[in-house]
């Protein structure tokens, strides 16, 4: 174990003891995302009077949700066919019924349409809903639920969230009825990007219920209705990149709607069906006169609490909210230097990973190598420091990297400034996440290659590919290339942690995965090089 | 005397891109003595660095093992290992790091640390006289002063086995003087002992107590000089510089019938240095004979006789040149 660390510490020593490699490594990224930072995001740290970028996002909403019907939501089992197996007398239920005056027709016809694409489409345009709004009953106004994100009145909601400012600040929403229309128009440039909400959302967002052998309700996972599509400009990858983010908070927001609902549904219902089965309630005895009304006034009773519920603005959702106004307050030389300087240093970080294990070949040309191997050093310790020692290099370079890059961003901004957030635990492991990775590909790459110079050739054109697909270069393919990086992944979660979010979980959970793979494959492939 | 290396049908084949196979090392069996100067003497592509690299670990043996001070060096590894030391032909050095730093490293890779690290680095450094410039980057070093602490990075260990492979190849005289005196210090002051391969015979000569003739992938001949010499007949050879000409076989073969002494005359024809120019190296006769200043003036004047215009002429003892000559038909140097 002592000499895997004395070879990494010498590994670390000689990478920056090399002026031409440290120049590579620290210069270059730091110079380049300046500059770029300068130049988008300008000097000084006044956001609210200097926001050319972030404000009045154009973005077409297309709205294709089909809505889910509450009849739908609930599956009947068999036995209901046989009513003498309910486990309660159903002549009860039919008399109440009669009692009320409510016959089949009537329960029938009340069945409750939910659109939440609706909802979702409201939100982004920052306008009322009209006509089939949470219900097909009625028109469905969201200004009246009292939520704050569509009212900026300083009455309409709490004061900490009017101050924070609102998204109807930041998009500048337009409604369509055509996705492929909707993205012909961002391919034009007519807008940063379109926000598709697929046919089936709601049904994704609301659970289905079922009744178990036991008659007893239980809530189910929600269908399949595909996801919605945020198709973004490769011209604004930073105004995207917010807006995407946007969308991915509000959406997780009415998931975990739906499943609170779900929840909330499942146990007043079997609480019910105990008490009448128990006997404890008399359906006899229930007035279910109120119900026809009922069913007529649930949009405003019953939804106005979900649709709070599911507001960014209310004080329940933390999570979206706080990068909302992050974004707003953030200066706009920070808000360009953070994605910027994030995939500099990742896309550097990547030639030391590879050149860092390709000094193997030097180690072998100069015969260091096999002075090592002739030592009373098993030749695992050697590929183990090697790999230990590229492993903190990058590590170190990217943790230095950002140092520099908040020290840069403190000086153009005139105050020092966290441009990568508070969260200072989150950053090393993102940074260790990132650099697994990164000198896992090193290692793949050289082990893969049977010659330096294949290395020196499909090294720079495996980063290169990297930095394009993960956005590095300045434009920003879709999401579902962009993912293939894991520069999209580093930036985002350093994105995430710059605007105070929390969700990098899948970040981290994609870059150990594929860190730890490649690291596994690529030790083996690169055993080969130490044989002579 | 106690063995310090013993190996047996040590065999190493290659096998190149085009799938056929290069045997470069033909079943080598040798034994060495502890304490002694071993040469493996051989020309370029002789088989001496892959024998070397194979007793050493480096390189994995197709067939055949060795053991260092009875540890199998296929086997055990990482305690052969221990028992030796290894001085390569490159300079097997970090150039970006120090002497000091270099030396540290490797001593670390030995298993040392601490004062007892930090002493050994200054005793090498002392032997070497490099003292002065420990802390010196290697890169700023003459190739003389790299060779010294390449050899002291082979000593760190103070093992009593030590691995020289060419060690004073590329240079000036004074240094490769340093470096040789250096080898017969440790044999003598230290009982270390060194298996050394050269191409050089006066290194061999000068330094060896026992000598392997490898040509190959082969071992020739081994023994000590005296043996060697013996073993090819104690002959003269009279090496006579003739420039471009070329002489009639039957005159050469009724020159060593008639001229007393002679036993045997190779001749070398001439050669085009390249095919582009007329340059060319000289033809050369080499002549075997019981008593060479003896049979000298004959020869000469058997030659003039001949037309044959005569560069130069040199008469040579018996040495490890005559007797590889004898053994393989080709110079040292071909």
């Amino acid at each position: 174990m002592q000499k895997i660390l004395v070879f990494a510490s010498k590994e670390l020593y000689t990478a920056f003891r090399d002026r031409n490699l440290v120049l590579l490594m620290f210069a270059t990224p730091l110079v380049l995302s300046t500059i770029i930072g300068l130049a988008f995001g300008g000097i000084g740290g006044n956001s609210d009077s200097e926001l050319p970028e972030f404000a009045d996002i154009p973005v077409a909403v297309v709205n294709l949700d089909v809505g889910v019907d509450t009849q739908e939501v609930i599956t009947l089992p068999d036995q209901f066919a046989n009513l003498d197996a309910l486990p309660f007398d159903p002549g009860d239920l039919a008399s109440a019924f009669n009692q009320a005056g409510i016959g089949p027709d009537q329960l029938s016809q009340n069945g409750t349409a939910l659109n939440f694409g609706d909802q979702l489409a409201a939100i982004l345009l920052s306008q009322p809903v009209e006509g089939s709004g949470t219900t097909t009953t009625e028109g469905f106004d969201l200004t009246e639920l009292g939520c704050s994100l569509l009212d900026d009145s300083e009455n309409a909601g709490p004061p900490a969230v009017a101050s924070q400012g609102s998204l109807d600040d930041l998009l500048n929403g337009t409604a369509m009825d055509n996705a492929d229309q909707a993205r012909a128009a961002v391919d034009n440039g007519d807008f940063v990007a379109a926000v598709i909400i697929p046919p089936g959302f709601s049904k994704r967002v609301i659970p289905k219920f079922a009744f178990d052998d036991n008659l007893r309700l239980r809530a189910q996972s929600p269908g399949d209705g595909g996801t919605v599509e945020v198709y973004a400009s490769n011209g604004r990858p930073v105004s995207a990149r917010i807006l995407h983010s946007i969308v991915s908070g509000i959406v997780n927001q009415f998931v975990r709607a739906g499943v609170a609902l779900g929840a909330t549904l499942e146990t007043s219902a079997n609480a019910l069906a105990s008490g009448i089965v128990e006997g404890e309630i008399d359906l006899g005895a229930v007035d279910l006169s109120a119900l026809p009304t009922g069913l007529q006034n649930l949009n405003a009773a019953a939804l106005e609490p979900l649709g709070c519920l599911i507001t960014p603005g209310a004080n329940n959702i933390n999570v979206t909210q706080q990068p909302l106004a992050a974004i707003q307050e953030a200066p706009p030389f920070s808000r360009v230097i953070v994605p910027a300087g994030a995939s500099q240093a990742v896309f550097f970080a990547l030639f030391t990973g590879v050149f860092g294990i390709q000094s193997i070949y030097q180690e072998r040309r100069h015969w260091t190598l096999q002075r090592l191997i002739v030592s009373p050093t098993p030749r695992v310790y050697i590929l183990a420091g090697k790999l230990v020692g590229n492993l903190v290099t990058v590590f170190l370079q990217i943790i230095i990297l950002l140092a520099a890059l908040t020290l840069i961003a403190s000086i153009v901004i005139g105050q020092p400034t966290l441009i990568w957030g508070a969260n200072f635990a989150a950053i090393l492991i993102v940074t260790l996440a990132l650099s697994l990775c990164v000198s896992g590909l090193g290692v793949f790459v050289v082990g893969l290659a049977k010659t330096p110079e294949q290395v020196n050739l499909f090294g720079p054109m495996i980063n290169i590919s990297l930095a394009v697909l993960g956005g590095a270069f300045g434009f920003a393919l879709p999401d579902q290339a962009a993912r293939f990086s894991l520069i999209y992944w580093g930036v985002d979660a350093f994105m995430q942690l710059a605007n105070a979010q929390t969700g990098i979980a899948v970040n981290l959970l994609v870059l150990f995965g594929q860190g730890i793979l490649l690291f596994l494959v690529g030790a083996w492939l690169f055993k080969r090089r130490l044989d002579l | 005397m106690q063995l310090m290396v013993e190996a047996r049908n040590l065999r190493k084949t290659y096998k190149r891109p085009d799938g056929s196979s290069i045997e470069a090392v033909k079943g080598v069996d040798l034994e060495i003595r502890q304490g002694e100067i071993f040469s493996l003497l051989g020309p370029n592509g002789a088989g001496k660095t892959t024998t070397i690299s194979m007793i050493s670990g480096l390189v994995e043996p197709t067939e055949g093992d060795a053991s260092i001070g009875g540890y199998s060096i296929t086997k055990e590894p990482m305690a052969a290992k221990r028992l030796m030391g290894f001085v390569p032909q490159e300079i097997a050095l970090y150039p970006e790091l120090s002497a000091r730093q270099n030396l540290a490293f490797f001593g670390r890779m030995y298993g040392l640390g601490g004062k007892e690290l930090g002493r050994r680095v200054d005793e090498l450094l002392e032997f070497v006289d490099l003292s002065d410039r420990q802390n010196d980057r290697i890169d700023t070093f003459s190739g003389g002063m790299k060779r010294r602490i390449n050899l002291a990075a082979g000593l760190l260990n103070n093992p009593p086995l030590v691995y020289m492979d060419e060690p004073t190849v590329g240079i000036d005289p004074q240094n490769r003087r340093r470096v040789l005196d250096t080898v017969k210090l440790l044999r003598d002051e230290h009982n270390m002992t060194v298996l050394y391969t050269t191409h050089l015979m006066e290194e061999a000569q000068e330094l060896s107590d026992r000598v392997g003739i490898i040509d190959h992938g082969e071992i020739i001949a081994m023994g000590t000089q005296d043996e060697l010499v013996q073993q090819v007949g104690e002959e003269d050879r009279l090496e006579i510089t003739i420039g471009a000409q070329e002489i009639a076989e039957s005159h050469l073969e009724r020159m060593q019938q008639e001229t007393a002494g002679v036993t045997r005359i190779l001749c070398n024809p001439p050669e085009q240095v390249s095919d582009d120019s007329s340059e060319s190296m000289p033809a050369k006769l080499t002549v075997f004979a019981k008593r060479g200043r003896t049979a000298l003036p004959q020869i000469l004047q058997d030659l003039d006789s001949a037309g044959v215009e005569i560069q130069s002429v040199a008469v040579r003892e018996p040495d490890l040149e005559a007797v590889f000559l004898a053994l393989t038909g080709r110079a040292l140097r071909d």
